[in-house]
């Protein structure tokens, strides 16, 4: 599906206006004024895109569920999960800490693919889901506000400063970090604007 | 550089067009936009497709910015001068900084960490304060100056913000991991707290920026 040749787009970083030609697959369009991207020539399908985003779900489990790191001391071994690495920061009395650690690496996450889901499923069956804007502009925020990439370092360089204390190891959840990395830039890169196309 | 080539040719056939125009953020839908003053008092543009709020700019978009601004640049003096972590050990506790951490990994011969975690904690925070500062001034004192390098600024931080979170995230998973009590454990530390706070204050001055602002009563185009 294509956008109709006429079509017009408005740069979101400096309202240039222009009217709209369809890319090829792998093209990217940028203003000619202030250089941002204005659209992309998609390579993936939706039916692809929603693939990527089962995927996705099946990794966050092992994420919410399995250890990150697990680190032994004497015989004592403690194995971490990100839940519970927030609670016990929460424990601590680092609300702030706890709460933004909890939405930028936990909740974020969660609802940029449980929302891309709900979205997409019917989409792909040829409906719209109700409540499609609302979804589509709460997917906007809280892309902003996944930081999951950031968190897969933050394990790795734990990982490497606990390892000069006591014997330390990744986890499933590592694992699965680094793969939801992956999955959710190329999730990213297929942007929104294109599910409008689909819409009467 | 395909990229940059396929760029280049999408470019080449895009056509500029002049006109009070409106762009829906939330669906790109394009709608014509309504002069200011024939607006009636209180009411609200919305696109006709999604019914997302159109707006020529963001609401009170230079002071969010700067409360934010001066909020992160106050807080960014207790988040280094606090320690972020302490550690106890059989024999001693002590207690580590964000610049002591980096030197510890430096000292420790991990360079490579060590400048991640420099650019992360320290150059990020600070580029970020100062890049929205020098934005947010230029829209009223410097409008006309280096239009194109200051959008790209803009960029650049957007791009880079989420990073500054990294020592957090360490933190918080280091405190998690080394619980053998007496034997060694790992507590977070006030001087987090202000770190985290100022790491929010900048994602949300950056937030609250609109880019559109560096382009008012610009070069139309080209």
């Amino acid at each position: 599906m294509t956008r109709a040749a006429d079509s017009l787009v408005v740069c979101e970083r400096c309202d240039q206006a222009y009217r709209w030609i369809p890319l090829e697959a792998g093209a990217v369009a940028r203003c000619t004024r202030c250089e941002a991207v204005l659209g992309r020539g998609h390579r993936i399908g939706i039916e692809t895109v929603l693939a990527l985003t089962v995927t996705a779900l099946v990794l966050f489990f092992v994420v919410l569920f399995s250890h990150v790191i697990s680190i032994r001391l004497g015989g004592t071994t403690v194995e971490s999960t990100i839940p519970g690495a927030v609670m016990a920061s929460w424990d601590e009395g680092d609300w702030l800490v706890a709460v933004a650690t909890a939405v930028t690496a936990l909740i974020a996450p969660a609802m940029y693919i449980l929302l891309r889901l709900y979205v997409l499923v019917p989409i792909a069956a040829g409906r719209i889901p109700f409540g499609f804007g609302p979804c589509v502009r709460a997917l906007h925020q809280v892309s902003r506000w996944n930081m999951l990439e950031v968190m897969t370092v933050g394990g790795l360089l734990s990982l490497v400063r606990l390892a000069a204390l006591a014997e330390a190891a990744p986890g499933p959840a590592m694992f699965a970090l680094g793969g939801l990395t992956i999955l959710l830039a190329a999730i990213e890169a297929a942007g929104l604007r294109h599910l409008w196309w689909y819409v009467p | 550089m395909t990229a940059a080539s396929t760029a280049e040719g999408a470019r080449q056939g895009l056509t500029p067009i002049d006109g009070p125009l409106l762009g829906c953020e939330s669906c790109g839908m394009v709608s014509r936009g309504v002069p200011e003053d024939r607006l009636p008092e209180g009411a609200v543009l919305r696109c006709a497709r999604c019914h997302h709020k159109l707006h020529h700019e963001k609401p009170f978009s230079l002071q969010r910015t700067w409360s934010c601004v001066i909020a992160a640049a106050i807080l960014y003096i207790p988040a280094n001068a606090l320690p972020v972590m302490s550690t106890t050990s059989a024999f001693d506790t002590s207690t580590h900084t964000l610049l002591g951490g980096i030197h510890d990994l430096w000292v420790d011969g991990a360079w490579g960490l060590a400048v991640i975690v420099f650019v992360a904690s320290i150059a990020v925070p600070v580029l970020k304060i100062a890049a929205l500062a020098l934005l947010a001034w230029s829209v009223r004192r410097a409008p006309d100056w280096r239009r194109l390098e200051r959008a790209r600024l803009f960029r650049l931080i957007e791009v880079v913000g989420h990073w500054s979170m990294l020592d957090v995230y360490v933190v918080v998973l280091l405190a998690a991991c080394v619980r053998f009590g007496s034997l060694a454990s790992a507590h977070p530390e006030p001087g987090l707290l202000a770190f985290a706070a100022v790491v929010v204050l900048t994602l949300l001055a950056a937030h609250s920026f609109d880019p559109r602002m560096i382009w008012r009563d610009g070069p139309k185009h080209g």
